[in-house]
C-alpha cells in the first residue's frame, strides 16, 4: 500500500518551454510509440472542406473536424522525465508541448455532436456543477 | 486500457494528452508543482488519482476519456495510449465527507485535523489545506467553536441539503447542455416520446443523481434518492430514466448505466502485477484513477442517437 504515498509532480513552469503542437485523434489503434512522418503523409493531404476535413489514411477514408479546448481550458501533452526505479519513488512530468485545438478522425461517418469526443468536451461544465459551491 | 486479444500491452507509454483546467499551470501564484495524488475514493473506498493545484489550495478531479481503438498523433510522434484525459476542479467535501462520516458515529465534536487522516492515504491531510474545504465544513457538519478552536461533528441533515443543492445545480447544467446539444441532434426520424413535462423533470434529477453518485458512498446515494422524494427502483432496468430506453444499440445496458455497479466493478480493481514501475503507475492511472468519460455520456448518446 505504500505505493499510494508516492506523487507525481507536473513540473508547471516547464509550461513556458512548451511549444504548440498539432493532436489529431486517430480512429485506430497504432501500436507503437515514436516518430512518425505526420505532416508528410496526413496534414499534406487532408482536404478541408467547409467544416468537414477529409484524408484517405491507409486506404481509409476518415472525416474530421477540429474541436477547441473548453474555455478556461487548455491542452497539455505531459512526458514523464527521469523514469524512477520503483513505484515508491515520486515522479515528474513536465508539460512537452500545448495544444488548443485538436482534430478527431472518424471513420467514414461524417463529424456530428454525438461523437463521444465531441461530449467529452462538455465535462468541464458539467463537473463545475457537481463540484462549484454550493450556496448557503 | 482494456487488453485486446492479440495485442501486445503497451509498455513503453510515458505520454498523455490532458485537457486541464487552465489553473493548473498557472504559476504565478504559489512556488510548489501541482502533483497528481492517490487519495480515497469515496464512492469505492479504493485508490483514486487525483491531483492538489499549486500550493494545495484547490483538489482536481482526473478523469480519462477512452473509446476503443484510438491513438494520438501528437506534432510528429505517434502515442498509442488514445485517452484523452480531463483535470477538472474538484469539491474537496466528497473526499473529507467519508472521514467525518466515520468519526461521526462517535457522535462527538472533534477537530477536523484529526478526523481527517488516513494511514493509506496520508495525503489526505492536504485536502484540508484547500481554499473551500474549513470554509464550507458547515456543509456537511455541525461546528462548534470553543476558546478558538473549531469542532465538527458530522450532520446528515446538512449532508443531505447539500447533496440536493448540488443535485439542482447539476440539473440545472444538464438542462442547459441538452439546449445546446439537442437541436444538433434531431434528424426526421426523431420523435418525442414522452411530452409529459413532470417525468422529464425526474429524468434529469435521477440522471443528476447518478453524477452524484459517482461522489458518495452507496448507502449516501440511497438516502439522497429519498431525500430528493425519487422512489427506489429495484431493478436496474426500471432505473433507466424513460429517455434511455430509446436505444438503438442491442447490446445490454444494465451494467453500463447503472452507475453504482459500473464503479464498484471497474475501478475497485487492482492493477495486475509483473509490470514495470511505469507501466504500474499508468496502470493505477487507468484502472483505480478515472472513469472512462463514456460511462457520463453514453446514455445520453442513446437517448439522443435517433
Amino acid at each position: 500500500m505504500s505505493c499510494n504515498t508516492s506523487v507525481t509532480r507536473l513540473c508547471a513552469p516547464s509550461v513556458g518551454q512548451a511549444q504548440q503542437v498539432t493532436v489529431h485523434l486517430m480512429p485506430c489503434e497504432i501500436e507503437h510509440n515514436g516518430p512518425a512522418l505526420v505532416s508528410q503523409y496526413l496534414t499534406a493531404t487532408t482536404k478541408d472542406n467547409k467544416q468537414e476535413k477529409m484524408v484517405s489514411f491507409r486506404g481509409r477514408g476518415l472525416k474530421g473536424q477540429e474541436l477547441s479546448c473548453p474555455q478556461g481550458y487548455s491542452g497539455l501533452v505531459l512526458k514523464e522525465i527521469n523514469k524512477p526505479g520503483s513505484d515508491q519513488e515520486d515522479r515528474t512530468v513536465k508539460v512537452s508541448s500545448v495544444f488548443d485545438k485538436l482534430t478527431y478522425w472518424n471513420l467514414e461517418t461524417p463529424p456530428n455532436s454525438d461523437d463521444t469526443v465531441v461530449m467529452a468536451m462538455d465535462w468541464p461544465e458539467l463537473a463545475e456543477a457537481i463540484h462549484g459551491p454550493v450556496e448557503d | 486500457m482494456a487488453a485486446k486479444k492479440k495485442r501486445t500491452p503497451n509498455v513503453q507509454n510515458d505520454s498523455w494528452v490532458v485537457v486541464a483546467a487552465d489553473s493548473v499551470i498557472d504559476t504565478q501564484k504559489h512556488d510548489s508543482d501541482p502533483a497528481f495524488v492517490r487519495l480515497r475514493n469515496p464512492l469505492t473506498d479504493a485508490a483514486s488519482l487525483y491531483m492538489l493545484g499549486s500550493g494545495d489550495v484547490q483538489l482536481y478531479e482526473v478523469k480519462a476519456f477512452e473509446e476503443d481503438f484510438h491513438s494520438w498523433f501528437v506534432g510528429q510522434t505517434v502515442q498509442r495510449d488514445g485517452r484523452l484525459i480531463f483535470v477538472t476542479p474538484m469539491d474537496p467535501l466528497y473526499l473529507i465527507l467519508p472521514y467525518l462520516i466515520k468519526s461521526g458515529k462517535e457522535g462527538k465534536f472533534q477537530p477536523v485535523d484529526q478526523v481527517v487522516m488516513d494511514e493509506e492515504f496520508p495525503a489526505c491531510s492536504r485536502l484540508l489545506s484547500c481554499t473551500r474545504s474549513l470554509t464550507s465544513l458547515h456543509h456537511i457538519a455541525e461546528e462548534k467553536e470553543v476558546g478558538g478552536l473549531k469542532f465538527h461533528r458530522y450532520s446528515q441533515e446538512r449532508t443531505m441539503n447539500w447533496l440536493k443543492k448540488k443535485v439542482e445545480r447539476t440539473v440545472t447544467a444538464l438542462k442547459k447542455r441538452n439546449i445546446s446539444v439537442g437541436e444538433g441532434v434531431k434528424s426526421a426520424t426523431f420523435i418525442r416520446v414522452k411530452p409529459d413535462a413532470d417525468s422529464h423533470e425526474e429524468d434529469y434529477l435521477r440522471y443528476a443523481h447518478g453524477l452524484i453518485s459517482e461522489y458518495i458512498s452507496e448507502d449516501l446515494s440511497k438516502a439522497l434518492l429519498k431525500h430528493l422524494g425519487l422512489p427506489e427502483l429495484t431493478s436496474p432496468k426500471e432505473t433507466e430514466p424513460p429517455s434511455k430506453k430509446r436505444k438503438l444499440s442491442d447490446q445490454p445496458v444494465e451494467a453500463e448505466e447503472d452507475y453504482t455497479k459500473f464503479n464498484s466493478a471497474d475501478f475497485a480493481r487492482k492493477p495486475p502485477k509483473k509490470m514495470t514501475a511505469a507501466q504500474k503507475t499508468l496502470a493505477k492511472v487507468d484502472k483505480t484513477g478515472m472513469k472512462p468519460m463514456s460511462s457520463f455520456f453514453s446514455p445520453k448518446v442513446k437517448a439522443e442517437k435517433k
